[in-house]
């Protein structure tokens, strides 16, 4: 299948240790990889204010990973996320398909106003020239 | 004088309710600043998101920041995503 990129974030429960947090996310890296996906980046954002309480706390513990793979690590990931009691939250997100319209809408952009600068080739230049001396 | 009434509010501060002033619906002719979103709209973006959730917390509407219908659907798209994950607030106040 395919290649797809994921996003998946979650927080974890502020109360727990150190050594805790660095396992779980040790166990997700390794899991990802057990079923055939490979991690682009992983990312230990920390600990930040929560814009609203869950389960009561204010604080949480941000993970964030990237993720290629069929889609098959991710359906495992969650069902492990979901009975985890250390995680509060947690969320998916597969960016493969709009980075890839991003950058044919840049693409897009970059031909269009290279072919505009192509007609003018010399009225621009001075016209920025006149007016810095304005 | 009507006009006048037109050219109120700055973009940013203002509360939704206070646009309905007078019983008749109001026709918005504010001119539509061009807003410039980047083609990928990143949901973990807070402080670029911050920018269209007005004091509330809700998500400023269309006729307010003037950007493109499909720029408004990726951008409350990620707001979503980023409350869900208490990056954002669901309500302000």
């Amino acid at each position: 299948m395919a290649n797809r990129t994921y996003e998946v974030m979650y927080i974890i429960d502020p109360e727990t240790q150190g050594d805790k947090i660095e396992k779980l996310n040790d166990a997700v890296g390794k899991l990802i990889e057990k079923e055939g996906g490979t991690i682009v980046r992983m990312d230990d954002i920390g600990m930040k204010n929560l814009a609203y309480p869950i389960q009561k706390k204010e604080t949480g513990h941000y993970v964030l990973f990237e993720i290629e793979g069929s889609g098959q690590e991710i359906a495992e990931l969650e069902r492990r996320m979901r009975v985890n009691d250390m995680i509060m939250r947690y969320i998916t997100v597969r960016v493969d398909e709009d980075r890839k319209t991003a950058a044919k809408l840049r693409d897009k952009r970059e031909a269009r106003s290279a072919k505009r600068a192509s007609f003018r080739p010399s009225t621009e230049n001075q016209q920025t020239t006149e007016a810095v001396d304005a | 004088m009507a006009e006048k009434d037109m050219e109120i509010m700055d973009v940013k501060d203002i509360s939704l309710d206070e646009e309905v002033i007078g019983d008749r619906p109001r026709r918005y002719q504010r001119r539509r600043p061009r807003q410039l979103v980047p083609d990928y709209v990143d949901w973990k973006d807070v402080d670029f998101l911050l920018g269209f959730i007005p004091e509330r917390g809700k998500i400023m509407p269309r006729r307010i920041s003037g950007i493109t219908a499909r720029d408004q659907r990726r951008i409350s798209q990620a707001i979503k995503r980023a409350r869900s994950m208490a990056m954002l607030p669901f309500v302000a106040d």
